[in-house]
């Protein structure tokens, strides 16, 4: 086996999402992978709106709201509101995944994939409904590889975060907001509808974002956090929010709905007013917890659910060392030997595998001219609609359920039947997988019935579902 | 007051009856079947709110605690003097009518912080730290007599997972492989464990024409939590089919605007109560129901005071459900720790004065025959003193 042609195969299958042909990463493939390591492509596609444009749109639902109140002659209300977000939302996702399927620095789109995941904003929540894409593509594609101080505040500025995690509703308790809200309920005889805090995104920012969840279940350890931080925390981001007033190009902070005087913060103060979540956030991304939290999760993705502990400890000591700077690491992660063990231990995600067969079957964007996700929402992870705020799992396990492989081998079926008929699988497999083709799967392809059958395996095969 | 000590020692005597009698719930590992008994257990995700599912209308305390949370579309409907359901569980009221349904209140786990990914690990996995087990209570229940489950979902819940055979289910748009290309698939992944054992379940699951056909007989116009549910109901009925099934609702984490009318949480809990009704329907058409028990649970309950949104931050003491033929129903297990500020957990929660792993003993060892020596030692372990509560 030639080790050189082994690597390029891990480089394109381990960091990448498939290549075609294995000559595309030429002979030098940590060198092939260094040269990625930048902002993300820009996002391909027709109707993507940035996020002033978006914005707009969102204000401009809220104009047919109103008319759908009293709606024109022969309209009932439904219809004034129907589909508005609907072309925003197919163009959003078919930009992502023609992004990644046709992008020449795969492994950058990883990491774009990987960051807008740590920083889940969903569908599933019907506020960010037309700004998910905006924010993938503003906040995450060009921060992916600065610092993450940077990446930090563009996620928790943008409007998409401030609306997912419900910060653009809270307020002071003390703010003039509330004051307003409670003369106003005064005079019209009914309960104030603006009180206070949520501390939702706050809470977030701390165990999923930055210092991770560990440091919540130890209060007294070195990045520990308490309720009492929760909620000061909450307080600082106070004023944080979006409303029609704002245009989504400036920084969307009001005062009137910050709450006054200094929070302390895991057990520094800080002082009244809109730098305050700039000083916190500086202060959480250069936390020794946000560097193993982070280090841990980008080596859970890359090599192992369990990943090598001197892995991350490396990782996280050169987070800290280069001050956040998330390009050193990811060099560092591409120098590590243990990136590079022959055996694939990760399996692939659903949206990863729909990607990776496009690539590899050279279909550019082809499989994503229906608006159905190709597929991928069979497969169990609806685009840009992760669950909850922890975005989609990072194990196996997660994905391994019975009915999760069934659904996987009938996509696989579809695949066939669509493509195979004109693909050889056997020259697609040695070209693409190289050296980690093993001959069992080999020879269960070469023996298989026709070409869609030959495809499916190939599909399923343990070398393509594992990277 | 009264009421409370009533409920009190209600709970003390259920309690010591489950602690009583520990030789009445031996049983031999491989009962399998357990004389064909059936769960299903439903995860809440995000923290239902306790206190509006199961407002305490006629705690002294309750109006001021919950402001507008206190008020409701339509009146609550009354399960006794202290407690009523939200006017949207209509058929969950019906059921605890006819003795169907316990309601179980101020219920919680031994994890008193605030992630919900956190308290989701320590509700499914059983253990009391987060991460301390990396297996789920009913995966391990399961295993200890040789029995299956399975989850309506397309990946395995952690609740379930464990060294036992679990199956998952969830509908597809997409077509049947061939026989012949699952074949080729098993000889491929002779190296791979993980991949072989997933697939040699599925084959098992889709390839069984009985089962499948059952299936397609009865596919109506039901969508969601109600077709999961009819399914599960399918899947239980079976003579030799899975013992348990774990089903999954989300979008209970309501941070904002939980009581409007249209809201996500009154929307949630019809869906909740359709669904239940669905299983119920199910296993009452199967044969199943009286020989079933469903517990509803999720990993906390919200904070008692309203938030600034109009919504409820995470808190931790909630309520839970136990329905289904085989349980006493037609009573709230619940002892109140009361909503004014000084009882509250850290000023701001419903205190947690019942263990949920106290309901889940119960149901696993009066109901699945689950031996008392395994729920103590493996199921949930360290738990011996946590007795379990009387619920069939």
């Amino acid at each position: 086996m030639n080790s050189a042609s082994l690597n390029a195969a891990i480089a394109a299958h381990r960091f990448g999402l498939a290549e075609a042909s294995l000559e595309t990463v030429g002979s030098d493939p940590q060198g092939w992978l260094l040269s990625q390591i930048g902002a993300a492509d820009k996002a391909r596609g027709d109707g993507l709106l940035s996020t002033p444009e978006a914005w707009a749109h969102v204000k401009a639902e809220a104009e047919k709201r109103k008319l759908a109140k009293n709606p024109p002659p022969g309209m009932n209300a439904e219809q004034v509101l129907a589909g508005h977000y609907r072309d925003v939302i197919v163009a959003d996702v078919r930009s992502r995944f023609v992004t990644a399927a046709t992008t020449q620095r795969p492994f950058a789109e990883r990491l774009q994939l990987f960051w807008s995941n740590h920083f889940t904003v969903s569908l599933a929540k019907g506020s960010v409904r037309g700004l998910v894409g905006a924010f993938e593509r503003d906040a995450i594609r060009p921060n992916i590889a600065g610092s993450f101080e940077s990446l930090l505040n563009a996620s928790t500025t943008h409007p998409a975060m401030l609306r997912y995690l419900d910060n653009a509703q809270s307020a002071g308790p003390h703010s003039r907001a509330v004051a307003f809200a409670a003369r106003r309920a005064e005079r019209m005889q009914e309960g104030p509808k603006l009180t206070g805090l949520n501390e939702n995104l706050a809470r977030e920012i701390l165990e999923l974002h930055t210092l991770g969840a560990e440091s919540a279940r130890n209060p007294s350890a070195r990045g520990g956090y308490t309720q009492a931080d929760v909620t000061s925390f909450a307080a600082v981001l106070t004023g944080w929010r979006i409303g029609p007033e704002h245009s989504g190009s400036e920084l969307p902070f009001d005062p009137k709905w910050h709450e006054p005087g200094r929070k302390t913060v895991l057990g520094k103060s800080y002082p009244e007013g809109p730098e305050a979540l700039r000083m916190v956030l500086y202060d959480l991304a250069r936390h020794p917890a946000t560097a193993h939290f982070l280090s841990t999760k980008l080596a859970r993705h890359f090599v192992a659910d369990d990943p090598p502990p001197e892995l991350v400890d490396r990782l996280a000591a050169t987070y800290l060392r280069h001050d956040g700077q998330l390009g050193e690491v990811y060099r560092e992660l591409v120098r590590a030997p243990q990136a590079w063990h022959p055996q694939p231990a990760k399996l692939k995600t659903p949206e990863e595998f729909v990607i990776s067969t496009a690539r590899m079957l050279n279909l550019g964007d082809r499989m994503f001219e229906r608006n159905d996700g190709a597929g991928v929402v069979a497969l169990g992870q609806r685009p840009h609609a992760a669950p909850s705020p922890a975005g989609w799992p990072d194990r196996a396990d997660d994905w391994l359920g019975p009915d999760a492989v069934w659904k996987r081998v009938e996509w696989a079926t579809r695949a066939g039947e669509r493509v195979g008929r004109t693909a050889d699988a056997r020259a697609i497999a040695a070209a693409s997988l190289g050296p980690l083709l093993g001959d069992e799967s080999r020879r269960q392809i070469e023996r298989a019935a026709d070409g869609p059958q030959a495809l499916a395996l190939l599909l399923m095969a343990p070398e393509f579902q594992r990277r | 007051m009264t009421i409370d000590a009533q409920r009190r020692r209600l709970l003390g005597a259920t309690l010591c009856a489950g602690a009583l009698s520990p030789w009445a719930s031996l049983s031999f590992a491989g009962n399998a079947g357990a004389d064909g008994r059936r769960l299903a257990v439903v995860i809440l995700r995000g923290g239902m709110d306790g206190l509006s599912a199961v407002p305490a209308v006629g705690d002294p305390d309750f109006a001021a605690a919950r402001g507008a949370l206190a008020q409701f579309g339509a009146a609550p409907l009354p399960l006794d003097n202290t407690f009523a359901l939200h006017p949207e569980l209509t058929q969950l009221h019906a059921m605890y009518g006819q003795r169907e349904l316990a309601v179980v209140h101020a219920v919680g786990l031994p994890y008193r912080e605030r992630s919900h990914f956190d308290a989701q690990q320590v509700l499914e996995s059983g253990g009391v730290r987060p991460y301390e087990l990396s297996t789920g209570w009913l995966g391990r229940a399961l295993a200890h007599s040789g029995a299956k489950g399975i989850a309506l979902s397309t990946a395995v819940p952690l609740v379930l997972r464990g060294p036992g055979t679990i199956d998952t289910w969830a509908p597809s748009a997409l077509p049947d492989p061939s026989a012949e290309l699952v074949m080729r698939l098993e000889r491929m992944y002779g190296s791979d464990a993980a991949l072989a054992t997933a697939l040699a379940r599925a084959k098992a699951l889709h390839l069984d024409g009985a089962m499948m056909a059952a299936m397609e007989k009865s596919d109506g116009p039901a969508k969601g939590a109600t077709l999961l549910a009819q399914r599960a109901a399918e899947f239980l009925s079976q003579p030799s089919g899975p013992q348990a099934a774990v089903l999954e609702l989300g979008g209970w984490d309501t941070h904002a605007n939980q009581s409007a009318p249209n809201g996500a949480l009154t929307n949630n809990l019809r869906t909740l109560d359709t669904g239940l009704a669905a299983l119920r329907d199910g296993l009452v058409a199967g044969g199943a129901w009286k020989r079933s028990i469903v517990v509803v649970m999720t990993e906390f309950g919200r904070e008692v005071a309203i938030n600034g949104t109009q919504g409820t931050d995470h808190g931790t003491g909630g309520a839970a459900f136990v329905l289904g033929g085989a349980i006493k129903g037609g009573r709230v297990i619940a002892d109140w720790p009361g909503l004014a500020k000084k009882d509250r957990f850290e000023g701001r929660d419903l205190r947690t004065t019942l263990d949920m792993r106290s309901v889940l003993k119960g149901v696993l060892s009066q109901h699945l025959q689950v031996a008392s020596r395994a729920l103590d030692r493996e199921v949930f372990p360290g738990s011996d003193p946590v007795k379990p509560l009387e619920v069939a």
